[in-house]
């Protein structure tokens, strides 16, 4: 389907831009990379509103697991500020 | 199962970025190149989730059925001599599923429709004996079950009703766009995939993408519409609509 397409090759340039930019950046931490990532993934699904309500629905999965993610790397990072 | 591309992508993704994400973090001592693997995981994921969203009838099968069912209605068309350009319905004039009124003599004057069209094959619309028509499912008729909201008068509105169907559903097009002019409605579809072609059941009841517009357009404005003219060229197909009553 060209809406799946349109929304993968989205999704590899936008993270692929990530990458190589925060590289350029030397930037040193993962979980930077990892945020920048989900933040794309999720600005980028939201954009996709021509989406059937199986596929919104099996995506919205998906953004919970990265949202987790996201949130367990945020919590990692507040403990390290907080232990400072 | 196996045969679904987005599964076979997502799988492959998963289980690159799974083997080189370790092997770049542990072993070559990357961030960058860790994170490029972590992507190909979350591009991965996604790829499956999409693969579990993909109809199950394969496009093949679905154009077999298309076909199958046009063919049946322009046999009925043809048999009975029907030319006139069929009339899209909107849901306050028909009962059960959207209809396109194809009048058996003349043209139909809206003015004349008494009350809601009966589900039925040979419908009499007005009080006199000669107000016969055959009322029959277009293909855009079935696709306005799929619209979560029922689309509202304006332009924007259609607009998207269309988009969502089209590019969303049925993957029929790249993007739509639609102008409104006095008692007209421009429909402007880019990469149909489906196209006009010059045979009875067109001229009659437009072609399938015309017929989906004009079903939802129909719905959208709350008043009959007819397929006036449409073309293709340049990769986009151009639909124009006369609304009726």
């Amino acid at each position: 389907l060209r809406i799946y397409n349109n929304y993968l090759l989205f999704l590899v340039l936008a993270t692929c831009l990530i990458d190589v930019s925060l590289a350029f950046a030397e930037q040193t931490d993962i979980a930077v990379y990892f945020t920048a990532s989900v933040i794309a993934y999720l600005i980028i699904t939201a954009l996709f509103i021509y989406f059937s309500p199986k596929a919104r629905k099996t995506l919205s999965f998906v953004s919970i697991v990265f949202l987790a993610g996201f949130m367990v790397v945020a919590i990692l990072k507040i403990f390290e500020v907080m232990r400072w | 199962m196996t045969n679904n591309p987005y599964r076979l992508l997502g799988i492959g993704l998963t289980i690159a970025g799974a083997i080189f994400a370790p092997v770049a973090y542990f072993i070559l001592n990357s961030i960058p190149i860790t994170a490029i693997a972590l992507s190909s995981i979350m591009i991965g994921f996604t790829s499956i989730a999409l693969a579990t969203a993909r109809p199950q009838i394969s496009p093949e099968a679905s154009q077999l059925i298309l076909e199958t069912g046009m063919e049946n209605i322009a046999a009925l068309l043809e048999e009975l001599g029907l030319s006139n350009k069929a009339i899209y319905l909107p849901s306050s004039m028909r009962t059960g599923n959207a209809q396109a009124l194809i009048p058996l003599s003349g043209d139909i004057d809206i003015q004349r429709i008494k009350g809601k069209i009966p589900r039925r094959l040979i419908v009499s619309y007005g009080d006199n004996p000669s107000d016969m028509a055959i009322a029959v499912t277009a293909p855009g008729g079935t696709s306005l079950k799929k619209l979560e909201i029922k689309p509202g008068p304006t332009s924007s509105e259609i607009e998207q009703a269309i988009t969502y169907v089209l590019t969303g559903l049925l993957d029929l097009a790249n993007s739509v766009e639609v102008r409104t002019s006095d008692r007209q409605l421009n429909i402007e579809v880019k990469g149909p995939k489906l196209h006009y072609e010059n045979v009875w059941y067109y001229r009659c009841m437009g072609s399938p993408i015309a017929s989906i517009v004009a079903s939802i357009a129909s719905d959208g404005i709350g008043k009959p519409v007819r397929i006036k003219e449409e073309s293709y060229s340049n990769g986009k197909s151009i639909i124009s609509l006369e609304v009726l009553g």
